[in-house]
């Protein structure tokens, strides 16, 4: 009898050895759902925004975005000063002597040469590979290294070792071509000198880009040798790992199970310790959108950056509900320039206050094909700027944002997110229905679209397709699109929906009249959105070629006087969405979070969405000053030089 | 019994191989290459070179490599090499970690870029494992019981509640159960914690629900068993000797009964362990059935072949497990 009992006592042991085996840490001061799970914590190979979210808390770049302020000032990081030269083509970094790796060692400006080389390296398929192409030598590194590791795979070699050894005589070598090729100098272990190919007038924001932080060498290199089949420098997975990665920024990496978790626990070496009020940072991964909320309803977590769940839209509802209820009182709090946080903080607790629609640097938009003819032969009506022009004018953008996407999004007249890029002006913007305040408007601006059709010459009975991927609500935004143009212009519209790979690729080869598209924008710059509209960009989808937008993108980009720089740039967009209308902004992105306004604090409002999360502080947990941290005046972009923070 | 563990061992690699070969083939045919970014776009040469580091560019370069690495040829022949000694003193000469290769390598995943497949499959195994094991432990205490508790008065109002439960579990699909038990017993009675992993109290919801299918399929093979050998004689001389009913019960007709659960329980609990993606889904259950069907999706083919055969190691070994139980239960099978 006492055998049946084997295979039960045997299954107790199976559970009891792995649970206990587990070994749970206690919950962190912070716990927070990251949209999604981490890729990569390598910084040079980042691109995804919940990456480069952890990245934040890990590494520190040479400066960093001041994200609670205003203007997202540039303030120091691991550089404590900066010089920029006259022709702003040189800047000249000074390292502070106290910023550290995780293992006590300082951290040298040759460690930011080493690391910018690999994000230089073809090898490393860096996905912002382009942004350190600004640097003088980049792009002749770069290719000359592509160009020997092609012929390195078609040389014959008389046997494995020799063809080893020529693997690692070429590494040699590219150490050589970088030195001599690429301006980057470290004079001295606190000095780093970098001569850009032109002047860049963002280039401090971009050095504040997690791409951009520092590996230790030491380690890293130990994971990279060259792969004596290809030449190619090859990496083994593992140096990322909890309990191995050595970093320099607020927080080290002690555990992180793929799929499960990360656990964050404040670096002891790190510079400004004295400032972060939390000591360990939990990041459970929760795919599942409801599940997310749910953890956060029973109290399991204390922000969710990104609530994608089905019912978001009652949630912001139910937000602007309870904000109408205090209407008096968040109209008192604004206008003492509070920041939408901070009033939440002033107001009565309630769970409905816990969702938080923030505006996103991201614009939703439709994409108009350019070219002169369609993919099957015929003429394309939408090469004439009067027939794109007629289209945009004649959507409800108004519909798609209240009725369709429900999150409290404002309606887009601009690609660039008004009020996003401090010392940018924002042009007017092409008057749609949504823009017109009574039905006489309203009729005027169809009036004048209906005329634009006839000018232009519009084929008759010309059915128009609009392309969009089949997820995320695109198709209902598509229908209200259709349902605009049928209603005021009489043209029918077939919805053509596409997987998202096969949708991709229609829009890189233009197989397409009209179709959906977003841009996010990655550093604070109205190129990051106008560059995509560039004749020869890689991104532009639309095959939008003006030589006059061109010719303004060109001369802003040689032009020193940020002023004027602007002012060409603002006119470039005003051609964009006023007159050429290669894509119709529809509205700009809202991101939602979840937390509790009461307890967490240091979240920015500022609408380059870019969270450091280790300013937040925990109010209520007994650790750091207890103060909230709100949004405060920005310093007015000055960039030119850092100041040593007091 | 030594020669069974001796064959059945012996076969392992053999069937390993085919199945190695067989997944390798058909994942091969899945279109879509995984080194291919639709949203940033690397230059063709690019992914040419990372398709040549991979062998992704040639099936049979890419088979014998992965075998290669996979059986540990590749670890003993840098071993003897002094390759590894290398590599593990240039680490301590800088005071680092050395770094950890294994022996068995299942190579890296092309979509998590910074984790090997054996790094996901440790992460992963010891929760699916978990959950599996809890759920068959469950489902045997569950079925047993209710089984029992049927056939001792086959067609009562007992009997028929408990098939009827029964049924009830084998039918609902395990989302339905599952989200229905999240709702009940974490989200309204607050008993459960929600997407947590980890504890006894984090565990005991899922592998409920995961092992309500079991469960009832136990009570069903003990009921049927118990109903048969209640009748058998040696019961009736059992009960004629006097013996109290719940050892007649228990010691008597439940040992006969139990054996074609037993046999159930090998593939039960591989089953239970790794086809619980559904529950994983709903739970929030860090787990290997995840990995299983996003590899697929992602083309993800090193970790594709990795789950699969960690998968059927699992099952071959239990089902040796349970074979050498059931001997050594029941002599009569030799």
């Amino acid at each position: 009898m006492l055998r049946l009992l084997v295979p039960i006592v045997l299954l107790l042991a199976l559970v009891g050895v792995s649970v206990f085996s587990d070994n749970p840490a206690p919950r962190a001061d912070l716990v927070f759902i990251n949209s999604s799970d981490v890729n990569t914590l390598d910084p040079q190979r980042m691109s995804w925004m919940h990456d480069l979210r952890t990245a934040r808390l890990l590494f520190q770049p040479l400066v960093q975005n001041d994200v609670l302020s205003d203007d997202f000032d540039i303030i120091p990081g691991v550089a404590e000063s900066w010089e920029i030269s006259d022709d702003a083509r040189t800047y000249t970094f000074h390292l502070r002597h106290d910023a550290k790796w995780s293992n006590g060692e300082p951290v040298t400006a040759e460690d930011f040469r080493y690391s910018w080389r690999r994000a230089m390296l073809p090898d490393l398929v860096s996905d912002y590979v382009a942004m350190f192409m600004n640097i003088d030598g980049a792009t002749e590194f770069y290719d000359w290294r592509l160009a020997q590791l092609d012929a390195f795979s078609d040389r014959d070699f008389a046997n494995a070792s020799e063809r080893q050894q020529a693997a690692y005589d070429l590494w040699d070598e590219t150490h050589a071509q970088f030195d001599a090729l690429v301006g980057m100098q470290a004079p001295d272990p606190q000095t780093l000198v970098v001569r850009l190919s032109k002047p860049v007038p963002y280039f401090l924001d971009i050095c504040a880009f997690g791409v951009f932080a520092p590996v230790y060498e030491p380690l890293v290199a130990q994971y990279e040798r060259p792969d004596p089949q290809t030449g190619r420098l090859i990496r083994r997975p593992g140096w990322t790992q909890g309990g191995v990665l050595i970093s320099n920024g607020p927080f080290i990496l002690t555990r992180w199970r793929m799929k499960r978790d990360m656990r964050l626990e404040k670096n002891p070496y790190f510079w400004d310790r004295d400032n972060i009020a939390i000591d360990s940072i939990d990041i459970p991964s929760i795919n599942d959108p409801n599940a997310g909320v749910l953890a956060y309803q029973t109290g399991a977590v204390d922000w969710i950056a990104d609530v994608t769940a089905p019912y978001r839209g009652e949630m912001v509802a139910q937000k602007l509900e309870y904000l109408a209820e205090h209407a008096e009182q968040v109209e008192q709090l604004r206008a003492q320039g509070l920041d939408q946080f901070s009033i939440d903080r002033m107001l009565p607790p309630d769970p409905r206050a816990h969702t938080h629609a923030v505006s996103s640097f991201g614009t939703y938009f439709y994409n108009f094909n350019c070219k002169p003819f369609l993919p099957d032969g015929q003429p394309n009506p939408f090469a004439d700027a009067r027939v794109r022009r007629a289209f945009a004018m004649c959507i409800d953008k108004r519909a798609v944002a209240d009725q369709v996407r429900r999150l409290g999004e404002p309606v887009a007249s601009t690609l660039i997110p008004p009020g996003s890029i401090g010392g940018y002006t924002s042009p007017k913007g092409l008057p749609s229905i949504s823009d017109a305040k009574t039905p006489a408007e309203r009729d005027a601006i169809i009036a004048q679209a209906q005329q634009l059709i006839s000018e232009a010459g519009y084929p008759q009975d010309f059915v128009v397709t609009l392309s969009f991927n089949k997820d995320a609500g695109h198709d209902l935004i598509a229908q209200t699109v259709a349902k605009s143009w049928q209603k005021y212009l009489g043209i029918q519209t077939r919805l053509d929906q596409k997987e998202i790979k096969i949708f991709r690729d229609d829009l890189k080869d233009k197989r397409y009249m009209t179709a959906r598209a977003g841009w996010f924008g990655d550093y604070g710059d109205p190129t990051t959105f106008l560059d995509i509209n560039y004749s020869t960009d890689g991104n532009n989808d639309r095959a939008y070629n003006n030589p006059v937008f061109d010719d303004l993108l060109d001369r802003a980009s040689v032009e020193l006087d940020p002023e004027k720089r602007m002012a060409m740039l603002s006119e470039a967009e005003r051609i964009l969405i006023e007159e050429d209308l290669p894509l119709v902004p529809i509205f700009h992105y809202a991101t939602i979070y979840m937390f509790d306004p009461h307890k967490i604090t240091g979240l920015s409002t500022h609408p380059r969405t870019k969270q450091n999360a280790y300013l937040i502080e925990v109010l209520g947990d007994g650790k750091g000053p207890e103060q909230p941290r709100p949004m405060h005046k920005g310093n007015g972009h000055d960039q030119s030089r850092g100041e040593p923070q007091s | 019994m030594s020669m069974l563990i001796l064959r059945r061992l012996l076969a392992l690699p053999i069937i390993l191989l085919v199945v190695y070969t067989i997944t390798l083939f058909l994942a091969w045919k899945v279109p879509g290459n995984p080194l291919e970014n639709p949203e940033k776009r690397p230059k063709p040469e690019v992914i040419e070179q990372m398709n040549k580091q991979y062998n992704l560019d040639s099936f049979p370069r890419f088979y014998f490599s992965y075998l290669d690495s996979a059986t540990g040829f590749e670890y003993l022949r840098d071993w003897f090499s002094g390759e590894i000694h290398r590599e593990n003193e240039a680490a301590v000469a800088q005071g680092l970690p050395t770094p950890q290769r294994p022996v068995f390598d299942f190579g890296p995943s092309l979509k998590y870029d910074d984790k090997t497949v054996n790094e996901i499959i440790r992460d992963a195994l010891p929760v699916s494992v978990t959950l599996g094991a809890s759920a068959i432990l469950i489902a045997l205490i569950i079925g047993t019981i209710s089984g029992i508790i049927g056939a001792v008065k086959p067609n009562s109002i007992a009997d028929l509640s408990t098939l009827g439960v029964a049924m009830v579990g084998i039918s609902l699909p395990s989302f339905v159960t599952g989200t229905v038990l999240l709702l009940v017993f974490s989200i309204w009675l607050g008993w459960f914690p929600v997407a947590q992993w980890g504890t006894l109290r984090s565990i005991a919801l899922p592998a409920f629900a995961l092992s309500l299918p079991f469960a009832a399929y136990i009570a069903r093979l003990t009921r049927m068993g118990m109903i048969e050998s209640l009748g058998a004689d040696y019961i009736r001389t059992a009960r004629a000797k006097g013996n109290p009913e719940h050892v007649v019960l228990i010691k008597h007709a439940l040992k006969n009964a139990f054996l074609p659960v037993l046999s159930y329980l090998g593939p039960a609990t591989a089953f239970a362990m790794t086809g619980s993606f559904v529950i994983e889904r709903v739970f929030t259950v860090p787990g290997m059935g995840e990995h299983f069907v996003s590899a697929v999706q992602n083309k993800d083919l090193f970790l594709i072949i990795g789950t699969v055969l960690v998968f059927s190691t699992m099952l071959i070994v239990f089902n040796l497990v349970v074979d050498i139980l059931y001997r050594w239960i029941d002599p009569r099978i030799a």
